[in-house]
């Protein structure tokens, strides 16, 4: 695809009025809560009061009683639904999930039983009157605790869920680290957020007959919804209808159903009534998947001009115990040094279960690599004695540096991190902010400046099987208005708004005359929906670009009519004009009527009607760029952070809705100040989540939220349009923007250590030098990869034992499985040994690649190179019983993965 | 546990339900009258999305109960348009500032600055952005609604914003 | 969060609302306002079997002037706190703190009478009555009886209020015309519950502090008069004072919790700090070097 530059034009690049409002400011929206339907019941559930232990008995006789509940089902009744808790990428979970808890509980919250009765109030009074006997085991809460615990799941070889990277430091990488002019050491203590959407989770489930189930379900892709139910409870037969017309935000928490929707969902299937159940906010913030509790310590070698040489990373990040994708967060490590010069960088990062609610996604699930780089970078900025603008300048990777890639082979085109620092620097004037700076700390205010930049992967398509393209569909009705299906889904992100502006942009009508439906997976095609910055970018080219599909339909059409040259014929307004001839021009409406009723006076080869449609697979990666800076001022009488300013410089490409765009970063940035300052989702030793009420769990209000200034620049991108994805940048750039200005504000009092959230009490300890909080620094549990000591191999996955020694029968033929992150792979082994030699080929259905390696026993060890993902060396190690292939196999960054293989057998001629 | 009879008048139309004294007004607007329009964000009086008129103040209407509301007047964000449909002038504001994204947290928005606006009130912007603390919205930080009580202040002082 | 079932009765007296207190030995619980209680029905928290609606009685509301004093009925609404001239010329830190009292929304809703019931540890009114000196008058079937505001409260959310027992007026002797006003608070935002704070008043004739009442919100388990602050201003001229010494004496009657929201050390440190500029402030005197 050629870059597709848009100039603000008719519609795009205006803030029009958002087709949404009128609806929604009525209070005429479509929510999953508005929904009811004729003999409909009500779900509530009894849900486990503790962490961890076994589930002894369930009693649900006094609670059938109570008049009104027609039924109670416990994990027992949905047992026999095959149930695969499959992840947003459509692989099986790590571990066996159930909708409900079989036996076990493993977090508080965890949702044992589920009432259904004539309303809400009825459930909850049954669901109170079940009694449950648990034997309390003392749960695992922390990644601490993970660490040196006991296993949170018996049938786990360990409590890490998932890894990758390197255990060990490489030698060359220890040698920069340690040999470095300034090596500088960041550690950030992330606490757990709770996404918190103003519409918690629900679902209303029908089943319509024996092979149609309709869901109505508050979620961020109807299409993705309906894939994901159909593969997880095993229903390829059967018309899954999802809508979800009006969704109070996503956040990453409803990319798909987790144990409660699809407990609903087979009671609805078994029990025959509409079921409706709306989480209420106790449970959202007890029991709905929450995110971010990470630690991270990261190094960076830095030569005597400030200029970085070599970095390591260790992650971790608590995926409690049921986690929606399993996730030790790569995408930290892919992104952190993607918009600056990084030789060498070296990792090991880590997922960690616990008996606490599981993980889920949060805009921007990576954020953690800007915040520990951009605070790293101020800090070595004040340890080196370098000016925090001066140490990026050396390091940021400019324009002049492009085309190139990211120390992870990331290809880095057109990135302007470094060209939106220098936007914003002309914006605010530094010198003058120092001075103030300067006079306010003699009264004894403390004003800070904290500045970061960054850049955003959007608009990823093709790598997973989820992250699709996406498809319009528009057509010009028989009355000339235009009506569009798309793809997208919003919850709150205004696509019937911008997809609108882009039809009707590029088809020459007015943008009221377009009517965009979305929301309802019978119409459209697949896509994930709102997931990952990226349905601007996509459903924007798409629209796009079936919109011109079908304004040069128009075209031949009106050119064939008037008997005049197509490229005389211009749409505008609606009408169709001939270039030189305004005696010529018609009606859109004139032009639709033939081409619908009137197949005679069609040209030959005409398809009849006037319908478009185009599914646009962008580039693989869209990356948006961006600078912010704030001003803050710490309070030495309370700790209390006023924010007195904050400009956002980001460069989204295109904006197809200015407003939208803002109103997207708004919203990050807003979410930003809500992590550094306020919002902490706790549990105390007993698992028990601390936070349950908004009285406790703060979001931020309109006091904590200042004006935001926006500097836009838009280079456009490769895409059709030019869009860069925006929805999740303010959540990523926020956080270590804020965390800068405050560290700057107390930079005379020392470092502020970065343990989110940082509490007037923090603060205040340390502006006063001393512990005020009430607790020692939640000093993460992983050690630097320099300096220190790692965390032992005892705690981390060994390999699996070696059998007893039996003679090496490898040769011949195997059918082998390979578990790696992105999916099973099946393939092929052939082997032949002579003596300690070995060789053979894979194959599979990407191809056939040969090797050699060693015998020793009945272990096998040989090297294979591949190119895609990346070029890596994939290390085999696997050990021979009989029939029977186990081991494992080193994938270079992406760490390790199992490998089970069976032998092939001849068949036995006659 | 007792029920009782319960009339009033909601959005200018008389509403009479028999409802068990446990129903909060917010569940007898959703369910009873049809006002979906009223959102439960929380259901324990801090997010404010469940906001509606009664007898002339805005109210957490999750934190009454629906017997309380017994012969009082209530509106909703569904009867503040004209009747030929013309947007209520804290609509309009909030439309052309792009107050609001997902729209869970609109309704009870739009009713507070109802309450506050119109009938020759004319409150200050401090005092409109101090009623503004009471609404929790995860999605737009705020700028709009900030834009829209600035228009409506003005409004109210008589000027042009 | 829906509640538990329960019976409804809204009586439209005092007399009435007391008998059925009585009948319901222990069972009942009244409904005020609601912003508090609600919350708490619908977490199910509080499962009373019956539940006394006392919006209707009359009797139980308005402001009035008594001997020495103003009495405010315990179901004046919050908003009509803030709104009553009286109270604003004559009580006018009641009415300050009254304005940081949740928000603009359940103000409307909710009663000066249920706050001053509920004895939440952070809250304004309960500390404000304290420190003004106000006496809570308590009806039963049993007859009426005055217990005052710095014996009513017993430990969080406790108040020596019996199951039977109705709030039914509150009075605030009289404070002099011109006399200082003393309110802080430290809350993160407004309507959040506050980390701590203070209110009272003082007096000031012929250059001496003739009269102190001071009282901590947030600080303890229930509302802390500062009694030996006061004891120390009471008879000083205001050249006398070190906002300092004082600050100290008045964190010395506190105790602190560590909760969520802030830590004993954060709540001592910064109320000894705000004590002594508020005091300082009021008195409009300098700090002493």
């Amino acid at each position: 695809m050629t870059a597709h530059e848009i100039k603000a034009g008719r519609h795009i690049g205006r803030r029009l009025q958002r087709k949404e409002d009128p609806r929604l400011l009525s209070g005429r929206g479509q929510f999953v809560d508005d929904i009811s339907l004729p003999g409909m019941l009500h779900v509530a559930f009894a849900r486990s009061p503790i962490a961890r232990g076994n589930i002894l008995s369930i009693r649900t006789d006094v609670a059938r009683e109570v008049d009104g509940v027609h039924a109670i089902l416990t994990q027992q009744d949905l047992a026999r639904f095959k149930v695969d808790m499959i992840n947003f990428y459509l692989l099986p979970p790590e571990l066996p999930i159930t909708p409900l808890a079989g036996g076990r509980v493993c977090y508080v919250g965890e949702p044992v039983a589920l009432v259904i009765a004539d309303s809400r109030h009825i459930a909850e009074d049954a669901a109170s009157l079940i009694e449950i006997e648990y034997a309390e085991e003392d749960p695992v809460v922390s990644i601490a605790d993970a660490r040196h615990g006991p296993l949170v799941h018996a049938e786990s070889e360990s409590n890490i869920v998932q890894q990758m990277g390197e255990e060990e430091v490489s030698e060359e990488l220890d040698a920069l680290l340690k040999g470095a002019a300034h090596l500088v050491t960041q550690k950030v203590v992330h606490q757990r957020i709770s996404q918190s959407p103003m519409e918690t989770r629900g679902v209303v489930a029908v089943r319509d007959g024996t092979e149609e189930l309709t869901l109505y379900i508050t979620c961020q892709s109807p299409h993705m919804v309906a894939r994901w139910t159909s593969l997880a409870l095993g229903l390829p037969q059967t018309a899954i209808r999802v809508i979800a017309k009006d969704v109070g935000g996503g956040f990453g928490l409803k990319n798909h159903p987790w144990k409660e929707e699809v407990a609903v969902i087979l009671a609805a299937l078994s029990f025959g009534r509409p079921l409706k159940w709306i989480e209420d906010r106790y449970e959202n913030l007890i029991a709905a998947n929450q995110a971010r509790e990470q630690e991270m310590v990261l190094q960076i070698a830095f030569d005597g001009d400030g200029k970085m040489l070599a970095s390591h990373g260790d992650y971790s990040c608590n995926n409690g115990a049921c986690p929606q994708v399993a996730d030790c967060n790569i995408a930290v490590h892919m992104f952190l040094w993607a918009a600056y010069k990084m030789p060498v960088y070296g990792f090991l990062t880590r997922g960690w279960y616990s008996n606490t609610v599981g993980l889920a996604a949060y805009r921007g699930p990576w954020a953690m690599e800007s915040l520990i780089r951009e605070t790293a970078l101020d800090k070595a900025a004040r340890q080196i004695g370098i000016d925090p603008l001066e140490i990026r300048r050396r390091n940021l990777v400019t324009l002049r540096d492009q085309p190139t890639a990211s120390c992870m082979n990331i290809p880095i085109e057109d990135i302007t991190a470094a060209e939106c620092l220098e936007k914003l620097v002309a914006y605010f004037d530094i010198p003058a902010f120092r001075k103030e700076q300067e006079a306010a700390r003699k009264e004894g205010r403390y004003l800070g400046l904290g500045i970061a930049t960054y850049v955003e992967p959007t608009g990823s398509a093709g790598s997973i099987a989820t992250m699709t393209g996406e498809l319009a569909q528009v057509r010009i009705e028989p009355t000339g208005m235009v009506t569009a299906t798309m793809s997208t889904h919003s919850q709150g992100h205004g696509t019937a708004t911008t997809m609108a502006q882009c039809i009707a942009d590029r088809l020459g009508v007015a943008y009221e005359e377009v009517t965009v439906y979305e929301g309802d997976s019978s119409r459209g095609g697949f896509s994930p929906g709102a997931a990952g910055s990226r349905q601007g970018v996509i459903a924007g080219g798409a629209a796009i670009r079936a919109a011109e599909m079908l304004a040069d339909k128009v075209k031949v059409l009106a050119a064939h009519l008037l008997q005049i040259n197509k490229e005389l014929i211009f749409i505008e307004e609606g009408m169709v004009h001939v270039t030189g001839a305004s005696d010529k021009s018609r009606t859109l409406r004139s032009i639709a009527e033939v081409a619908y009723g009137e197949p005679s006076r069609l040209p030959p080869g005409f398809e009849p009607g006037l319908e478009a449609q185009f599914r646009y697979q962008p580039p693989p990666l869209t990356l948006t760029s961006g600078a912010n800076a704030c001003v803050v001022e710490v309070s030495g009488e309370t700790g209390f952070v006023k924010i007195r300013r904050w400009i956002s410089a980001e460069d989204c490409g295109t904006q197809i809705n200015p407003a939208v765009v803002e109103g997207q970063v708004a919203g990050g940035l807003a979410q930003a100040i809500g992590t550094v300052l306020l919002e902490e989702m706790c549990f105390d030793a007993r698992g028990n989540p601390t936070a349950a009420t908004y009285k406790d769990y703060l979001l931020p209000s309109i006091s904590d939220v200042p004006v935001f200034e926006f500097v836009h620049a838009d280079t456009p991108s490769q895409t059709i349009g030019g869009m860069r994805g925006v929805g999740e940048g303010g959540a990523i750039i926020g956080p270590p923007t804020l965390v800068n200005a405050i560290s700057d504000a107390l930079s005379i009092f020392g470092e502020v250590p970065v343990e989110l959230p940082l509490t007037p009490a923090k603060l205040l300890g340390i502006i006063e030098g001393r512990d005020i909080a009430g607790h020692a620094h939640a000093e993460p549990d992983s050690k630097p990869a320099v300096g220190e000591p790692l965390v032992e191999a005892s705690a981390v996955e060994t390999l699996a034992e070696t059998p007893p020694e039996v003679p090496a029968l490898i040769d011949g033929d195997w059918k082998m499985v390979l578990s790696t992150p992105m999916g099973p792979q099946e393939m092929k082994g052939h082997f032949e040994s002579e003596g300690q030699s070995l060789s053979g080929y894979l194959s599979s259905p990407e191809g056939e690649q040969g090797f050699t390696g060693t015998v020793e026993g009945n272990r096998v060890t040989f090297d294979l190179k591949v190119v895609k993902p990346l070029k890596i060396t994939l290390k085999y190690d696997l050990t021979v019983e009989g029939d029977k292939l186990t081991g494992k196999v080193k994938m270079g960054i992406f760490g390790s993965a199992k490998l089970m293989g069976e032998r092939v057998r001849e068949a036995v001629e006659a | 546990m007792s029920k009782h009879d319960v009339t009033m008048t909601i959005n200018g139309r008389r509403h009479s339900g028999s409802v068990e004294a446990r129903i909060s007004l917010a569940d007898f607007l959703r369910d009873e009258a049809g006002y979906t329009g009223v959102h439960l964000g929380c259901e324990h009086g801090v997010c404010g999305a469940c906001t509606v008129i009664v007898d002339g103040n805005a109210v957490r209407s999750c934190l009454m109960l629906a017997v309380q509301a017994e012969g009082s007047g209530v509106k909703t964000a569904e009867g503040l348009a004209a009747p030929d449909g013309a947007l209520h002038p804290v609509q309009q504001a909030m439309l052309d500032e792009h107050a609001l994204q997902c729209g869970f947290c609109t309704p009870g928005v739009v009713m507070t600055l109802a309450a506050l606006t119109g009938d020759e009130k004319k409150p200050t912007e401090e005092q409109l952005l101090a009623a503004m603390s009471g609404h929790l919205c995860r999605c737009t930080g705020y700028q709009g609604i900030r834009r829209a009580v600035r228009r409506l202040a003005g409004a109210e002082a008589g000027g042009n914003s | 969060m829906k509640p538990a079932p329960f019976d409804y009765i809204a009586p439209r007296t005092i007399a009435e609302a007391c008998s059925t207190l009585a009948e319901a030995g222990g069972g009942a619980t009244v409904l005020a306002g609601g912003q508090t209680l609600m919350p708490l029905l619908n977490l199910r928290m509080s499962q009373p079997f019956i539940l006394v609606d006392i919006n209707k009685i009359a009797e139980l509301k308005g402001v009035s002037r008594v001997a020495g004093g103003i009495r405010i009925g315990p179901m004046t609404r919050q908003c009509e706190v803030l709104a009553d001239e009286a109270l604003a010329r004559d009580l006018p830190v009641l009415v300050e703190a009254m304005s940081h009292v949740g928000h603009h929304q359940t103000r409307n809703r909710g009663t000066i009478g249920g706050s001053i019931a509920l004895g939440e540890p952070a809250a304004e009114m309960p500390a404000a009555a304290v420190a003004l000196g106000a006496s809570i008058e308590v009806r039963s079937i049993r007859g009426t009886r005055t217990v005052p505001a710095e014996q009513f409260y017993a430990g969080p959310y406790l108040t020596v209020l019996e199951p039977d027992e109705l709030v039914t007026g509150l009075t605030y002797p009289d404070w002099p015309q011109g006399h200082i006003t003393v309110f802080r608070e430290v809350a993160q935002r407004p309507g959040d519950f506050a980390l701590l704070g203070l209110v009272g008043a003082l007096v000031i004739d012929r250059g001496k502090i003739t009269r102190a009442g001071l009282a901590w919100f947030g600080m303890g388990p229930t509302p802390i008069k500062a009694r030996a602050a006061e004891q120390m201003l009471r008879g000083r001229t205001l050249a006398e004072i070190d906002s300092h010494a004082v600050a100290e004496r008045a964190i010395s009657d506190t105790a602190p919790f560590d909760d969520h929201h802030a830590s004993a050390e954060y709540r001592r440190t910064v109320g000894k700090r705000i004590f002594a500029r508020t005091l300082r402030e009021a008195l409009d005197i300098r700090e002493v070097a």
